[in-house]
C-alpha cells in the first residue's frame, strides 16, 4: 500500500535563514581550479566507512564517497545518490529510486546491487561494522527490486530511517574495490565522490583530486583538497594568517580573537552548537521534588553564564533543540532568571535555608567554567554546591551508572530529532541518565518515530519538548558557538548542523 | 654570594608568608567574583588582567599563596611525621629493623615523586587533604634515608657509647642525644621537601589533577593560562613566577642550613 510520495528539503525557510557563512558570494559565478588546503586537526585512523568511528575521518568521507541522501543546513533531507523514495508496505518498507549513470573512481557502475552489497556488509557480524548496531535493530533485509531501484525491509515503522542514510552508513563504497583491496580499504578508498583518494602520509597529509567524470555538472570547482595535519587549531590560526592553510575549524570563541578583523581571514561560526545543560536524578532526593528543579531553573543566569563562557556568541537555551533545525518549536520556553522566585519555590519546596549538594565536574573546560558560575548564582539562591573534580572519562561512566546524581552535560545534534530526544528523554532511551519517566512523553516519542509525514512529526515533537522542559530532567543552559577560519577568497562554505565541515562545493576566488 | 644565599631564601619565604597571611587586605578583588570580562589583557585596573571567568588574575595569584602554603607546610610535616621517627628507630637500632626499612625505602626513592604522587591522586582524587597526604607520602623515604644515616653514623660516636654505658635507655639517647644533633639537618631537610611539595602540586595541578575549582592555586593558574597565551601571557607567567620563587626559597634557605 503506497503511502504519498516524501517531499524532502522541506521547510526550506530555515535553509534561507541558517547555516549562511561568512564566506559566500553564491552571486559571483565560481572560478574553477586551485587547490584547498584544510588545516586537519586529524584523529583520522581509515578511510573505510564501513569501519569509521572517529570524528575527522568524516572530512574526507565526504568527498571521496556519496551517501544516498544528504541533509541540508537544517537537517532536512535531500537526494543525492538517491533521486527519490517513496514508502510501502505500511512505512515498512522504504523503495529507492537510484540516480543513474553514476560510476566509482574504479570505473565500475553504481547501482541497486551496489547498494545492497554496502548495507548488507554493515548487517553482516562478520564484517563487525561500528554501524551494524545501529542499523540491525531497524533493518530486516535489503532487496534489489531492479538495476536503478533498491527496497529496504523494515522490522518496525522508523521515520528516522532515511536520515540515517545521510551520515556513515549511507557513505556508497565500490563493492569491487573494497574486495579487492580487503584490509587495505582504509588507506585507498574508492567512491563515486567529487574527489579521488591520491595519498595519504600518516601524520602529515591527505590529498585529494577533482574527479573529472563526477555525476554533478560542473562540481567539484577545486583541482585538488590536501588535509595537512595540525598540531592544534591555535597553531593552525597562525598558518592561516601566514597563507599556508586555507581552513581551520574547532576555534573557540576566545581562540578567535587573534583572527576578528585580520586582513584576508573570514569567520564562519557553525550554524548549531552542542546543547550544554544541567542535569539530575528525577527519582532521587533532593532533585525529584519539581517545586526545588524549578528553583534552580529560576536561579540560573544563562545569559550570564553564555555571555562568559561564549563570549555571549553562543544562543541561550530554552530546550534541547536549537533555532534552525526543522523541529525546533519557538513557543519552548524555560524558566527566566529571577532570584527571588528561585528563593520563593525553595521554601515551597520545603527548603527555606537552601540545601548543599555536590555537582560533579569533569575535566573539561567549558563545564568547570558553567560549574564555577553555577556554583556562584546558586550561592545566591541559598544552595551551597561543592565542586568535585573526576576525570573525564570516569564522568561520563559513573553518570551512566547512575552514580552521578548532579552534573553538566553537552550532547552534538543529530540529523534526525529521534536520535537526540529519544535516547535522553525517552524511559528506554540509552543515554537517559536523569532517570526521567513521563508515560505521555514515552508516547508521543514512540508515535513520532513511527509518523512519516515531517508536519505532523513536527507537532509531536514540539508537544514532547514542552512536557520535558516542564518536568526540567535537564535545565537547558546554551548552544554553544565553535568558528571555522578560511581565507576570505575561499568561498560558498556552508555549515551543515553536525559540524562536519564540506568542502565538494567550495571554489576559491583569485589566484 | 654564599653568605647571600640564606639571606635571599629567607626574603621569599617572608614575601610569600606574608601574601599568604595578608591576602585578604592586599587582593584588589574577590578572586572568587566573576565578571564579564573575560581573558582581558592587564590594564590599571586589572594588572595582570582577568581569567577565562572574568575574576582578577592578580588577585587570584595572591590567594593561590595560601593553598601552595598549606600544601607545601602540611605535606612537609607529615613528611618529617613520618620520615623522622622511621629514620631515628632505623638508624639506631640497626639490625633486623634497619634491614626492613632501607630496601623499603630505596624502593619510593627509586620512583619518581611526581609519577608517584600522580598515581596515588588519580587513586584517592583530587582535593586539599589528599594533596597534602599523597605529598607527605611521597617525601618520607627520602626524610628517613637522611635521618637513619646520621642516626647510624652518631650511634658510633663516644658520648653515646658513654650514655649507653651509663645506663641510659634507649629513648632517652634518641631524645637527649640523638635528636639535638641532627635537627639542623632536619630542618634543612624540611626547607627542601616544602619546595617540593610546592612543585609538584603544582605540576599535579597542571596536569588537572590539583585543587578542585573555584579554589586558587598556582599550578592551576598556569594550566588555565596557557589556553591563551597570545591573548595574555602574564595569565600563566605571574602564577608561574611566584612557584618560581617560592621554591627558590625554600630550596636556598634549606640548602645552606646543612
Amino acid at each position: 500500500m503506497n503511502r504519498k510520495w516524501i517531499v524532502c528539503g522541506a521547510l526550506s525557510l530555515f535553509a534561507a535563514v541558517v547555516g549562511v557563512s561568512a564566506a559566500q558570494a553564491q552571486s559571483v559565478s565560481p572560478t574553477r581550479g586551485g587547490t584547498l588546503t584544510v588545516g586537519f586537526l586529524s584523529d583520522s585512523k581509515t578511510l573505510d566507512p564501513i569501519y569509521s568511528v572517529q570524528f575527522t575521518e568524516r572530512q574526507v568521507l565526504y568527498l571521496v564517497f556519496d551517501t544516498l541522501v544528504k541533509y541540508g543546513p537544517d537537517f532536512s533531507i535531500k537526494p543525492e545518490l538517491a533521486e527519490s523514495w517513496q514508502l510501502a508496505n505500511d512505512g515498512k518498507r522504504v523503495v529507492f529510486m537510484l540516480r543513474q549513470g553514476v560510476k566509482f573512481h574504479d570505473g565500475t557502475p553504481f547501482d541497486a546491487a551496489a547498494v545492497k552489497w554496502n548495507i548488507d556488509q554493515r548487517l553482516d557480524p562478520a564484517v563487525a561494522s561500528p554501524q551494524r548496531g545501529q542499523l540491525e535493530p531497524v533493518i530486516d533485509s535489503v532487496d534489489v527490486v531492479d538495476v536503478h531501484t533498491v527496497a529496504f525491509n523494515l522490522k518496525t515503522k522508523y521515520a528516522g530511517l532515511v536520515s540515517v542514510l545521510g551520515e556513515r552508513p549511507g557513505f556508497m563504497v565500490s563493492p569491487t574495490a573494497w574486495k579487492k583491496a580487503g584490509q587495505d580499504f582504509g588507506g585507498q578508498p574508492v567512491g563515486t565522490g567529487a574527489f579521488v583518494f591520491k595519498e595519504w602520509v600518516r601524520g602529515n597529509h591527505i590529498t585529494l583530486e577533482r574527479n573529472p567524470g563526477y555525476w554533478q555538472k560542473d562540481l567539484p570547482y577545486l583541482d585538488k583538497v590536501v588535509f595537512s595535519d595540525l598540531a592544534g587549531s591555535v597553531v593552525g590560526a597562525q598558518r592561516l594568517l601566514t597563507g599556508e592553510i586555507d581552513y581551520v575549524g574547532e576555534l573557540g570563541p576566545q581562540d578567535i580573537r587573534q583572527l576578528e578583523g585580520k586582513p584576508g581571514i573570514a569567520l564562519a561560526p557553525i550554524s548549531v552548537g552542542r546543547w550544554y545543560s544541567l542535569q539530575w536524578h528525577m527519582d532521587e532526593a533532593p532533585f525529584n521534588n519539581a517545586k526545588l528543579r524549578q528553583a534552580i531553573a529560576h536561579a540560573i543566569d544563562r545569559a550570564r553564564i553564555n555571555e562568559i563562557v561564549m563570549r555571549g556568541k553562543g544562543t541561550i537555551s530554552d530546550g534541547p533543540t536549537p533555532a534552525g533545525l526543522w523541529w525546533y518549536d519557538e513557543g519552548i520556553k524555560s524558566p527566566e532568571y529571577s532570584p527571588e522566585k528561585a528563593r520563593s519555590l525553595l521554601k515551597e519546596a520545603g527548603y527555606p535555608n537552601g540545601f548543599e549538594y555536590v555537582l560533579s565536574t569533569p575535566q573539561v573546560a567549558a563545564l568547570q567554567q558553567i560549574n564555577q558560575l553555577a556554583q556562584e548564582q546558586l550561592a545566591e539562591a541559598g544552595i551551597k554546591v561543592k565542586l568535585e573534580p573526576v576525570s573525564s572519562a570516569e564522568w561520563y561512566d559513573r553518570l551512566v551508572k547512575g552514580v552521578t546524581n548532579f552534573s553538566p552535560n553537552r550532547w552534538t545534534q543529530r540529523p534526525d530529532p529521534d536520535g537526540l530526544l529519544y535516547i535522553l528523554f525517552h524511559s528506554k532511551g540509552y543515554a537517559n541518565t536523569t532517570h526521567y519517566r513521563n508515560e505521555k512523553v514515552d508516547a508521543l516519542l514512540d508515535q513520532a518515530r513511527e509518523t512519516y509525514d515531517i508536519d505532523e512529526r513536527k507537532k509531536l515533537y514540539s508537544q514532547a519538548q514542552k512536557q520535558i522542559v516542564a518536568d526540567l530532567p535537564m535545565l537547558p543552559l546554551f548552544f554553544s558557538v565553535e568558528y571555522a577560519a578560511l581565507r576570505d577568497n575561499v568561498k560558498n562554505f556552508v555549515w551543515i548542523p553536525d559540524q562536519i565541515p564540506r568542502f565538494r562545493e567550495v571554489w576559491k576566488a583569485g589566484k | 654570594m654564599r653568605r647571600l644565599r640564606p639571606v635571599i631564601g629567607l626574603l621569599l619565604i617572608a614575601a610569600f608568608v606574608a601574601m599568604a597571611l595578608l591576602a585578604s587586605v592586599i587582593a584588589p578583588y574577590d578572586p572568587f567574583k566573576s565578571s564579564v570580562e573575560v581573558i582581558d589583557p592587564p590594564s590599571a585596573r586589572h594588572l595582570l588582567g582577568t581569567d577565562e571567568l572574568g575574576r582578577d588574575i592578580l588577585s587570584r595569584v595572591i590567594y593561590g599563596a595560601r593553598t601552595s602554603l598549606i600544601i607545601g607546610l602540611g605535606a612537609a610535616i607529615c613528611a618529617m611525621g613520618i620520615g623522622v621517627p622511621v629514620g631515628l628507630v632505623a638508624g639506631y637500632f640497626g639490625g633486623r629493623v634497619d634491614m626492613l626499612v632501607v630496601p623499603l625505602i630505596d624502593l619510593f626513592i627509586a620512583l619518581p615523586g611526581l609519577v608517584l604522587a600522580l598515581i596515588i591522586t588519580v587513586m584517592v582524587g583530587p582535593n586539599l587533604l589528599n594533596l597534602v597526604l599523597v605529598l607527605g607520602f611521597v617525601m618520607w623515604p627520602s626524610v628517613a634515608r637522611l635521618v637513619r644515616g646520621q642516626t647510624l653514623a652518631l650511634r658510633e660516636t663516644l658520648y653515646i657509647e658513654a650514655a649507653r654505658a651509663v645506663g641510659g635507655g634507649s629513648a632517652w639517647i634518641i631524645r637527649r642525644h640523638v635528636w639535638p644533633n641532627i635537627m639542623r639537618v632536619v630542618a634543612a631537610q624540611f626547607a627542601v621537601s616544602v619546595s617540593f611539595a610546592i612543585f609538584t602540586s603544582a605540576s599535579l595541578s597542571f596536569l588537572g589533577l590539583g585543587i578542585p575549582p573555584p579554589t586558587p592555586d598556582w599550578g592551576g593558574l598556569v594550566r588555565a593560562g596557557f589556553d591563551f597565551l597570545s591573548l595574555n601571557p602574564l595569565m600563566s607567567l605571574a602564577p608561574g613566577a611566584t612557584v618560581t620563587a617560592t621554591v627558590m626559597g625554600f630550596y636556598l634557605t634549606g640548602s645552606s642550613v646543612r
